[in-house]
């Protein structure tokens, strides 16, 4: 049996269902409240799906730069004198480049308090890793080994993700 | 920054995940603004504005201390 509805208007109006019961606890009490106005609507937030897919495609191309980065070595290593090896040296640029570009695309996605986060969390990411090198970079000067600087991105990358999560912390 | 977010929203019966929609911001930004730790900026409180069909200053309330 179908339920029958006597006004079709009054039962799909969503407005303001509290105000309609006469034992509402919620009363107008302000009768200038502004007229409505149509204004151009924000952009739609992205969904779940955009940002978990970004962060997949975002996980690959830094799996692909390490994985160049690894047979780039491996291939200089064995051919330490071929007059191609820079070509070979500067490959792994290439992935980073498409990390980046990903990266920038999702940036430009967030909403204000997010975008906010992620600066504090590139600025506590940049100081952390200029205070870790620098760190380092002493030690260094009194005998512990050399480390390549390809380590600092892969470093700044893991400060970054400690920063963003203090920050939403902050937020939560 | 004071505000009634939460009591806007609870008249209409809208989760902090429709609003947050309705707003085009994630729901950590909506939940950030309604306990008083993220001011939103001026298109986001007009918005929010217009989306409860009310003057800015009837949804936030300016906090004259220092912070």
């Amino acid at each position: 049996m179908s339920e029958q509805h006597p006004d079709p208007d009054q039962t799909e109006s969503p407005a303001e269902p509290l105000y309609t019961h006469p034992a509402s606890p919620f009363v107008h009490t302000d009768t200038s409240a502004p007229a409505h106005v149509d204004m151009p609507a924000l952009p739609p937030a992205p969904s779940t799906w955009v940002i978990y897919r970004t962060q997949i495609e975002f996980g690959l191309a830094m799996l692909a730069y390490l994985m160049v980065l690894v047979g780039s070595i491996t291939v200089l290593q064995a051919n330490p004198n071929a007059s191609w090896r820079y070509v070979i040296a500067v490959l792994p640029v290439v992935p980073a480049a498409l990390a980046l570009s990903i990266f920038v695309r999702a940036l430009a996605r967030l909403d204000e308090l997010q975008k906010r986060i992620q600066m504090m969390a590139f600025g506590f990411s940049l100081g952390a890793t200029a205070l870790v090198t620098f760190g380092y970079g002493f030690l260094e000067g009194v005998g512990l080994p050399h480390l390549s600087w390809t380590f600092v991105l892969p470093l700044m990358a893991i400060l970054w993700g400690v920063g963003t999560a203090i920050f939403t912390l902050r937020y939560r | 920054m004071k505000n009634r977010l939460r009591v806007l929203r609870a008249e209409l019966d809208w989760s902090q995940a429709e609003l947050a929609e309705r707003l085009g911001v994630s729901r950590q930004t909506v939940n950030a603004i309604e306990t008083g730790k993220y001011d939103p900026s001026l298109p986001l409180a007009f918005s929010l504005a217009r989306t409860f069909n009310r003057k800015i200053e009837e949804i936030f309330e300016a906090e004259l201390v220092r912070r």
